[in-house]
């Protein structure tokens, strides 16, 4: 069962009542949302409220989404439209050099055009994650680091990663949940147990 | 179960695992933070340039206000639309027939009730032109609107009484 397939999954139960499936959709996306988000909204504040806006804009359209397309292109359509209704109620217009597709949105890379305002506390955790995802990659084994890397960074598959490293697909799935499972445990003390901690 | 989740947001379970996998986070709140984390970790080595503030927790008490949605599950899976449509071509080709054999059994039943009536045989034996009961009667069993050849002679001795 493929990525699309699991977001299809966690839709279906949604749209049974089940909130808490929705829930794992949001901790999924909300960082790409959020990131295309704020492309239009450039106070890392406003663009957080407006990313849950859309999130909320799209539990309440749930039952509308038929899965014809995939689940991420439908959010990411839903964000962009949140996004511009929210400049023009604030009186701006959205810039015109993010005229771009959903499905293109998440690989606009061009950050100079639209950079965010970060708060500072929120720059330096985000900082801080970052390096203590980099520092737990670089003290893996060669192993666990590469297969990682090519699972979430050149996005193969488990199959595709077998091939790559000449092993057994179930040797890949452990290598990369184990190499998950050490950064994990390094990021567990800045992340904070408690959910309200939690940034 | 932490290389379960961690198999799942790859999109590399098994159909029947996923289910099972997704019980068990629903109920499992360590299990649910594994799966930020984990996604985080993703979304760390993917764009460095922003890792974003985690609303999860705002955003649930956002979501816990929400009225819980239904929505009629309409789109089926390939296998179970294929199934469906093969059925219901069945039933319809079955229907047909049914209905075919049953037009052909009620329109038999006037033919022969027509062809018995005794009206039908009454001019002839009405009218009696000389022979003429002679005649039918020697012929009978020619007659194309017969379907019991051998009875033709009982029935014209009825008909004449």
């Amino acid at each position: 069962m493929g990525d699309r397939e699991v977001d299809q999954q966690l839709v279906e139960r949604a749209q049974s009542g089940d909130k808490h499936a929705f829930e794992l959709l949001v901790a999924k996306y909300q960082r790409r949302l959020g990131r295309l988000i704020s492309r239009f909204v450039r106070d890392a504040s406003e663009a957080e409220d407006v990313t849950q806006d859309a999130f909320i804009k799209a539990y309440r359209a749930l039952p509308a989404f038929r899965g014809d397309s995939a689940f991420y292109t439908w959010l990411y359509r839903i964000g962009i439209n949140t996004a511009k209704n929210h400049l023009l109620a604030m009186g701006r217009h959205a810039p015109t050099s993010t005229h771009f597709d959903a499905e293109e949105a998440e690989d606009f890379e061009d950050a100079s055009l639209l950079h965010e305002v970060a708060t500072p506390e929120n720059e330096l955790m985000s900082k801080q994650v970052v390096a203590v995802v980099n520092s737990s990659l670089q003290q893996l084994p060669d192993d666990l680091r590469m297969a990682l890397t090519l699972r979430e960074i050149e996005g193969l598959s488990y199959e595709e990663i077998a091939a790559v490293m000449n092993c057994p697909i179930g040797t890949v799935r452990s290598r990369i949940f184990r190499a998950r499972d050490a950064v994990a445990a390094n990021l567990r003390p800045l992340l904070g147990t408690n959910d309200n901690q939690r940034w | 179960m932490n290389s379960d989740i961690s198999a799942l947001m790859d999109g590399e379970l098994f159909e029947d695992e996923v289910d099972e996998v997704l019980d068990k986070l629903k109920k499992n709140k360590p299990f649910q933070q594994d799966w930020q984390t984990y996604h985080l970790i993703g979304d760390a080595l993917r764009q460095p340039d922003h890792v974003g503030k985690d609303i999860s927790a705002a955003f649930r008490e956002r979501l816990q206000a929400e009225p819980v949605v239904f929505a009629p599950r309409r789109k089926m899976t390939q296998r179970v639309r294929y199934f469906a449509l093969s059925a219901a071509a069945s039933v319809m080709a079955l229907s047909l027939v049914a209905w075919l054999s049953l037009q052909v059994g009620v329109e038999r039943k006037p033919q022969i009730a027509v062809i018995q009536q005794p009206n039908e045989v009454r001019p002839a034996s009405f009218a009696s032109p000389n022979g003429i009961n002679e005649y039918l009667m020697a012929h009978q069993e020619y007659s194309p609107s017969t379907d019991v050849h051998g009875a033709a002679s009982f029935i014209h001795t009825v008909s004449q009484k």
